[in-house]
């Protein structure tokens, strides 16, 4: 990684930027404060129009998606974007305008629906109101005729004929005369007749059981009036649906909304930049980070585009990380990015990991048969949908995991389970088993088992001393030769003396002797280099004797493999019991109908959960077991100034 | 004769206490990823991977319950003695408890990891591989379980 300055003309700054975002060689890097003599322009409200664009775009495309979702294949995720020119850019530059034009259309529509929804409910609430009303055949708010008043209201609780007489009788000669219009549990609806006199009288009457005249009556009697309401009802139902007719007929402008929402993002990102460039009068300066093989190719382009100035320097501490790694090995970068990308110290361990991750991957999934069917399903996908970047290094991940997983299942003599035998005994009735048709010898997982566990360990072994061996260099790289020999190379040479003495224990008692050996000698070894810090001739010797306590941890790691072997006879025994399940209904129609649909169904299953554990496994392996060893990370990833879009990629000739 | 209904409590033992574990620890797990997925659906594929971590445990109960019934009679092999079946039992204790109180266990740490991924997406493999450091307990217990009983039919008792 090399720090970079570009100096040019602020007349040339929008064209240096425009290819530096097209090309995304390079990462901005942002300073505080401007060098002197420099300032600062503020971009934040052509920023903050950008940003109105894009919510309103995001908006629209949200409503469009509501009213007729777009169709999408289960598959398409897979798919690469859309490819453009970089001249077709302008061309959605130009028409933005109508764009705009037609999210705020949009917008405006759904406006209009959302107030005609709340039209209607208001409607609702108030043909509920006048439901029970539907009886009285003069209009609700009718007055008192020349002799007589006529109150019409409600009580809120239920009267019958005697109750309500009753109660109006308690008042003395009052004359009156009453229809009941509707009587529910808590709400009772009544006209009262009363001579005009004795208007005031009847009122304190009713006061005093709740009498209550409606809110606002109308002049129409309410069962027209629930007539009219209905009828604005329905109208308001088909404006709804015109409306959304009119942003159906909107539904074609889907992807140029999308392409304009990102042309807006890519401006926003760009006037970003632009507010953080150190300008003066007619020129402006640009730093940033470049990886070093890209130097010379900014340079050209920086000079194509423009009169400018190009500077290279060492870069800082705080430099960020692109990871260069060969075809077998790029796959794995998202693994080592995903714990954490390499700080300045630290050696790039994507190559080591990518090896072991395919390996120990391989070795947990077994089955020759699932491998198959991972390397053509991840090939095709990538054939067929010519994925993005970042989807096509997940899709070689799992092919070249998926040949690792050929691998084992051949040594494990697993293919499908036991499926080719199983079938063969079923319609011929003899009793082979893997091992008779598979021309070499293999591993059984059942009854090998533990051969593999101790198999497992000692590649397990392997890989924590691989991980070992590469602190060791970054010691020695460092200048740090204590800390490689002594803390490092000590316990390494103990490791494979222990490994020497557990070889001997089988083959021959000299191994022993010489295991043995080493081990000692390197314990010896320990205790007096480890407390060399501690003050003190006993604090040393308490010290040294203390770190060998540390075995302990070297043995929960090296156990830790032993999933190697314990997942693999999982994906193994899993595929058994669906081979052996599908042979229940025997040879007849039925059996093979049943057979068949078993044997998809379950090792479908199988492939799914056992390639699952065997990622989730094999990533702890490499994270817990060997990253402890050597890997601090902490570093940054390298995140150029590039064109960000999610509807399509601007087409690069010289692209990756 | 007698020890087959042995070996058949066996794998039962094996199967049902550490599907209990796996059960308690997936349900757990997967109440609070639908309580993230309805704030946000488009995390479906992390959470699917965070919530059946713990699930392992019931497949390994089941492995060991399948090789019993395999080695004892059930769906072949030879009928074990009286000894041997309670040989079966003993061995199945271990994938059984063991499978068990590390799927309530692993259930809680996934629990704490789909929280923390929601936060954050970023997180999601240090909650993956924070998870799985319970899951070692269960793969030694079903390591014991299964060297156990696939030598049990070899040793004369």
């Amino acid at each position: 990684m090399k720090a970079v300055r570009i100096i040019a003309l602020r007349e040339d700054r929008k064209r240096i930027l425009e290819h530096l975002q097209n090309s995304s060689l390079i990462e901005i890097k942002h300073n505080e404060v401007p060098e002197s003599g420099f300032s600062r322009v503020d971009t934040s409200s052509q920023i903050q129009k950008f940003d109105r664009n894009d919510q309103l775009m995001t908006q629209a495309l949200k409503i469009l998606d509501k009213v007729s979702p777009e169709k999408k294949s289960l598959l398409s995720s897979f798919r690469g974007k859309r490819e453009v020119e970089p001249e077709d850019i302008g061309s959605i530059a130009s028409d933005s305008p109508k764009v705009i034009g037609i999210c705020n259309k949009i917008c405006d529509l759904e406006k209009q629906k959302a107030d005609y929804s709340a039209e209607r409910i208001r409607i609702k609430t108030m043909c509920a109101q006048l439901e029970p009303w539907a009886g009285l055949d003069i209009p609700m708010n009718t007055s008192d005729t020349s002799s007589t008043a006529v109150l019409i209201g409600t009580f809120p609780r239920m009267l019958d004929d005697v109750s309500l007489s009753e109660t109006l009788a308690q008042e003395e000669d009052l004359v009156f005369e009453y229809e009941i219009i509707f009587s529910g549990s808590n709400l009772t609806c009544a006209v009262i007749y009363v001579p005009k006199a004795q208007k005031e009288k009847a009122e304190n009457v009713l006061r005093t059981i709740g009498f209550t005249r409606p809110l606002n009556p109308t002049s129409r009697t309410p069962s027209e009036k629930i007539k009219r309401l209905r009828k604005k009802d329905g109208e308001l139902e088909e404006k709804i649906s015109k409306a959304n007719e009119s942003i159906n007929g909107y539904v074609k402008y889907r992807s140029m909304i999308a392409d304009t929402k990102d042309y807006y993002n890519i401006r926003s990102d760009k006037y970003k930049v632009i507010s953080e460039l150190d300008q003066s009068g007619h020129t402006f300066i640009l730093y940033g980070y470049v990886p070093e093989c890209d130097c010379e190719k900014l340079q050209q382009l920086c000079e194509r585009a423009a009169t400018c100035v190009v500077e290279f320097s060492e870069a800082g501490d705080d430099a960020p990380v692109k990871l260069k790694n060969n075809k077998f090995a790029e796959p794995a970068e998202s693994i080592v990015t995903m714990y954490s990308p390499p700080s300045k110290e630290d050696v790039d361990p994507t190559p080591i990991l990518a090896f072991f991750f395919y390996f120990f991957f391989g070795m947990m999934f077994s089955d020759a048969g699932y491998g198959l069917v991972m390397l053509i399903a991840t090939t095709a996908a990538i054939k067929i949908f010519k994925p993005d970047k970042p989807m096509r290094s997940t899709l070689k991940l799992f092919q070249y995991c998926g040949v690792a997983t050929v691998f084992w299942g051949l040594v494990f003599g697993s293919i499908f389970g036991d499926a080719p035998v199983v079938y063969y005994n079923l319609f011929t009735g003899s009793n082979l088993t893997m091992a008779d048709i598979l021309p070499w010898p293999i591993l059984d997982t059942q009854k090998d088992a533990l051969t593999i566990m101790i198999l497992s360990i000692g590649l397990g072994l392997i890989h924590i001393l691989v991980g070992m061996g590469c602190k060791f260099y970054v010691c020695l790289k460092n200048k740090r030769y204590e800390e490689a020999f002594f803390d490092t190379g000590f316990w390494m040479l103990m490791l494979i003396g222990f490994a020497v003495l557990a070889a001997g224990m089988v083959t021959s008692p000299v191994l022993i002797t010489v295991g043995a050996a080493i081990a000692i000698a390197c314990a010896v070894g320990l205790i007096l280099t480890q407390g060399r810090d501690k003050k003190g001739i006993f604090g040393k010797l308490l010290g040294g004797v203390g770190s060998l306590y540390d075995i302990t941890s070297y043995i929960s790691d090296l156990l830790s493999y032993s999933r190697l072997l314990a997942l693999g006879l999982t994906t193994g025994v899993m595929a058994q019991v669906f081979n052996m399940l599908s042979t229940l209904m025997g040879t007849n129609v039925f059996g093979i109908i049943f057979m068949i649909v078993i044997f998809i169904a379950g090792h479908l299953i199988t492939i799914g959960l056992n390639a699952l554990g065997s990622y989730v496994h094999t990533m702890r392996l490499q994270y817990v077991e060997m990253f402890s060893k050597f890997y601090d990370g902490g570093g940054r990833k390298f995140e150029p100034f590039a064109v960000n879009c999610k509807n399509f990629k601007i087409k690069n000739s010289e692209d990756m | 004769m007698e020890g087959i209904v042995f070996a058949i409590l066996a794998a039962s033992i094996a199967t049902v206490l550490s599907g209990i574990g796996s059960a308690k620890g997936v349900g757990g797990a997967a109440q609070t990823a639908m309580g993230v997925l309805s704030e946000d659906s488009s995390m479906f594929g992390k959470m699917l991977v965070l919530t059946l971590l713990p699930g392992t445990q019931g497949l390994y109960g089941f492995i060991v319950g399948f090789l019993i019934m395999i080695n004892c009679g059930v769906l072949g092999g030879e009928i074990p003695t009286l000894m041997q079946g309670l040989a079966y039992v003993a061995a199945s204790l271990a994938i059984g408890f063991g499978g068990m109180i590390s799927g309530f266990a692993q259930g809680k740490a996934s629990v704490a990891g789909i929280s923390m991924c929601a936060k954050d997406e970023g997180n999601f493999s240090k909650a993956m591989v924070s998870i799985t450091l319970v899951e070692i307990y269960a793969l030694l217990a079903f390591i014991v379980s299964l060297l156990m009983v696939i030598s049990i039919p070899g040793i004369k008792m």
